[in-house]
């Protein structure tokens, strides 16, 4: 049963239904209504003494007032489904299509060459994925992308991930220490900002999840962090970072923290593992109940044009393989950065949207010229199964085809067991 | 201020390829205040009471008696008129040939009033469409009454060619609403249940004269407690969906579907007439193109507008999935008022095939309102269905016509069979 009266005591800033008092969030369309859901805690949390062993290189200004940017308003979007105008209770006023809310269907562009896209997919009934991103005015200086993935068994998961992600996204505006006196120090000094950023994310989780709560809310996070020519990244969970040069064969940087992983690692086949029981376990996690969450750091050295990716596994799921996620940004075409994570969400949602989708991009090198159409006038619907409102044309997959180089080297500070099938990713399949 | 609610009662939860959604839309209205007094208009009333021959003396008495005491819950400063109804319509009061045939209540008015009713003597026959008529042309001759409510009252049957009565009442349609009430046993429920249905009021048997009174005065000051003039239930679809039905389901039953205005070509208004504080039911069932599992799809928003200012809102919607726990649900509301509606229909064409002789039909369609009766709880159907019939099996439906049948029993339940029960709480 659903109630409405002519005479609520507040209304949502998004759509401006009613909402009951003491309220976080509006019912209609799922926007943040109070200020209560951000985090409690500066995200910068992080003892003092707690330096480890690496040098002393932090910033010596921290942005304290983390507030997280407004999300965008979704009730401006025309209908995805018809192209309609959506009503003030968010359904399309022509064809009844539910607009998603400020929360299941969102986008970030803070540069012309970085953008993301984070949508609820088809399958689940709430988003509980989350993204932040930074960037420089200047294309290919500085940008910072964090996805972080809610698990999807725990409690407020949606809440939490957001606020976690954002708390990251704060530590990590002020440039990565640069400078230092040898490569590995300033290794040493960058894993210790991101594990900064994690351990920010981790504690906007705990200030956001009931105390008293019988399943703590849990996340993912990868941040990618690219700075001129090298991309710093960390991991905890199984959401992935990659690195697709225009020539050369595409690079997974991050290694899963998930029971599938762990399988392959010790040899059982991707494929196998991949889609066994446990494939989506993760041991690793951000939450009350997560024992461990220092993240796994990597860095790579690029040269020349490319696409940085950090994504969630409501993506790649459907192409696991790098070779196969390049693919499909090779068939979505040359875009700017908005509509190529528009694009992979909508290939995501096409092959059936089980988990919800997050797309971050951020473009080294001139942008691509702009493709005829965009994803939302594209006039073929996609293929079945029929798809959610946010999809665009579904793009099978095709293989790369040229033979490539092998693939750089990756450097995974904190693993010591580089994952022996590095390699064998880089390589070209059948898609 | 009038505050209106809306509460939408349905399992949104719609199988693979499932198209048909059905909701029950409860609207409640508060702070309705008092008729003609909410600034959109005045309110105007008019008593209708048949003086044709048949009339007899005792029921025209109470039927005086009761215009009289009618007249007393008329709230000072309404607009009124009374009309005295047989071969033809004679306007009783106020005694007036031309220029405005409505006057404002005041202590005097309703003193010369009742006096013309006094004077009421019975001849003639009966030909309600001219008194229908006649209530139109009145209450147009003052144009500030915007709010028009009618009160009907008659003894025997319509004796006019065929169609006219049915042309009067088309006339009348959407212009005032009309409550009818039949005197004794002689007139038909299908004939009068044709204009008050039409005309968005109540129909009901009067059996004996001295329960005459109080009808009419609870008729009256229902009417007067009225201060939302004329509201409209509007429906919006999505395009390409088709609406199966649009039903008023409580306090009684009325099949609005073929009533609809298109507003626009995803939008219908479906008139409600005049409302008091009270809450109605709607049954609405929209067809929609199936989507794909996990989807989900606004069926239909439905609102109440006052003019063209929506003041309420309620949402149905469809969400498909593969869960049958969820699917397969029927939601009680949409179960129990199916059932009224099937029970409505059961005594209507049970009581005709009787009429008809049908005695087989009669037997089957009055065991089927029997269960339905005792299934939804409606203990007024129950009581009035055992008047009629012997029970043998409540729970399966089996009974035996009676032998010998009161009119006005089988009338009372021809009449009660659009009332309907609330679901029970619980």
């Amino acid at each position: 049963m659903t109630e409405s009266t002519t005479a609520p005591e507040t209304a949502c800033p998004s759509c401006g239904a009613g909402v009951p008092g003491g309220a976080r969030f509006c019912e209609s369309c799922g926007a943040q209504v109070a200020a209560a859901a951000q985090p409690l805690t500066p995200p910068t949390m992080v003892p003092a003494d707690d330096l480890g062993d690496a040098p002393i290189s932090a910033p010596t200004r921290r942005p304290v007032d983390a507030l997280p940017d407004p999300l965008p308003d979704p009730g401006r979007r025309p209908c995805a489904n018809c192209g309609g105008e959506v009503g003030p209770d968010l359904y399309c006023l022509s064809c009844g299509t539910k607009a998603p809310s400020a929360r299941d269907h969102f986008r970030e562009d803070p540069a012309s060459w970085v953008a993301g896209v984070c949508d609820k997919g088809v399958k689940k009934s709430r988003n509980e994925d989350a993204m932040a991103l930074l960037a420089g005015e200047q294309p290919g200086s500085r940008a910072v992308l964090v996805v972080l993935d809610g698990v999807s068994n725990s409690i407020d998961s949606d809440v939490a991930s957001l606020a976690g992600a954002r708390a990251a996204r704060e530590v990590l505006r002020t440039p990565l220490p640069a400078g230092m006196g040898t490569p590995q120090s300033r290794e040493a000094a960058v894993a210790k900002v991101l594990q900064d950023a994690v351990a920010a994310a981790q504690n906007a989780i705990l200030a956001v999840t009931d105390p008293d709560s019988p399943n703590p809310a849990s996340a993912t996070c990868t941040i990618a962090v690219l700075e001129g020519t090298r991309i710093s990244h960390a991991q905890i969970g199984d959401s992935r970072a990659y690195w697709f040069p225009d020539d050369g064969p595409a690079v997974k940087l991050t290694v899963d923290d998930s029971i599938a992983q762990q399988q392959i690692s010790e040899g059982v086949a991707k494929e196998v593992a991949e889609t066994g029981e446990f494939a989506h376990a993760i041991t690793k996690w951000l939450g009350r109940d997560s024992h461990d969450f220092v993240p796994t750091v990597g860095f790579l050295d690029i040269e020349g044009p490319g696409w940085l990716l950090a994504c969630s596994d409501g993506l790649w799921n459907y192409a696991s393989d790098p070779a196969a996620l390049a693919a499909q940004i090779a068939a979505a075409g040359p875009a700017n950065p908005g509509d190529l994570a528009l694009r992979l969400v909508a290939f995501a949602n096409a092959a059936g949207g089980h988990d919800n989708i997050t797309a971050a991009l951020a473009r080294v090198g001139p942008l691509p010229e702009p493709a005829p159409a965009t994803v939302e006038t594209a006039a073929a619907p996609p293929p079945p199964p029929p798809t959610s409102a946010t999809t665009g044309p579904a793009t099978p997959t095709e293989p790369t085809g040229a033979v490539p180089p092998p693939p750089p080297s990756v450097q995974n500070a904190g693993t010591p067991n580089q994952p022996t099938s590095a390699a064998g990713e880089g390589g070209p399949t059948d898609g | 201020m009038a505050e209106f609610t809306t509460a939408v009662f349905q399992n949104e939860f719609l199988p693979d390829g499932g198209t048909d959604v059905n909701a029950i839309v409860t609207i409640s209205c508060k702070g309705a205040g008092t008729a003609g007094q909410s600034g959109s208009g005045d309110a105007g009333e008019i008593i209708i009471v048949d003086t044709s021959g048949s009339m007899g003396p005792a029921t025209m008495a109470a039927a005086k008696d009761a215009a009289q005491a009618a007249l007393a819950e008329i709230v000072d400063g309404t607009w009124f008129a009374i009309i005295a109804g047989a071969d033809r319509a004679m306007l009783a009061y106020p005694p007036v040939t031309s220029g405005p045939a409505l006057v404002q209540m005041t202590p005097e008015a309703r003193q010369q009033a009742s006096a013309s009713i006094a004077r009421f003597v019975g001849s003639g026959g009966t030909a309600i469409s001219t008194w229908l008529d006649l209530a139109g042309q009145v209450f147009a001759s003052v144009p500030q009454v915007t709010q028009r409510h009618a009160l009907l009252l008659t003894d025997g049957e319509n004796r006019e060619r065929p169609g006219r009565l049915d042309e009067a009442i088309n006339r009348a349609t959407g212009y005032y609403q009309c409550d009818c009430r039949g005197a004794g046993t002689d007139w038909q429920v299908a004939e009068i249940r044709r204009i008050a249905q039409a005309l968005l009021g109540t129909v009901d048997i009067i059996p004996r004269p001295e329960e005459m009174r109080a009808q009419f005065q609870e008729i009256m000051r229902a009417s007067m407690a009225r201060g939302v003039a004329d509201a409209k239930l509007r429906v919006w679809t999505p395009q390409g969906a088709q609406v199966l039905f649009v039903r008023q389901v409580a306090p009684t039953l009325e099949d609005l579907t073929d009533r609809g205005i298109p507003v626009n070509p995803l939008t219908r208004d479906y008139p409600t007439g005049a409302w008091a504080d009270e809450s109605r039911d709607y049954h609405v069932a929209v067809r929609v193109a199936a989507k794909a599992l996990g989807q989900e799809q606004l069926a239909a928003r439905v609102q109440l507008a006052l003019g063209d200012n929506v003041v309420t809102q309620g949402l149905v919607k469809a969400t498909w999935s593969n869960n049958s726990e969820l699917t397969t649900r029927i939601d009680k509301q949409v179960a129990h008022y199916t059932g009224q509606t099937e029970l409505a229909a059961a005594i209507q064409e049970g009581l005709a095939a009787k009429a008809a002789g049908d005695e087989a039909t009669a037997t089957t369609k009055l065991g089927r309102a029997v269960q339905l009766a005792a299934e939804t709880g409606n203990e007024e159907a129950t009581a009035k269905l055992r008047k009629v019939v012997d029970v043998d099996n409540e729970a399966e439906g089996t009974v035996r016509l009676k032998r010998a049948v009161e009119k006005a029993d089988e009338m009372a339940l021809d009449t009660a069979s659009t009332k309907t029960t609330r679901v029970r709480k619980g």
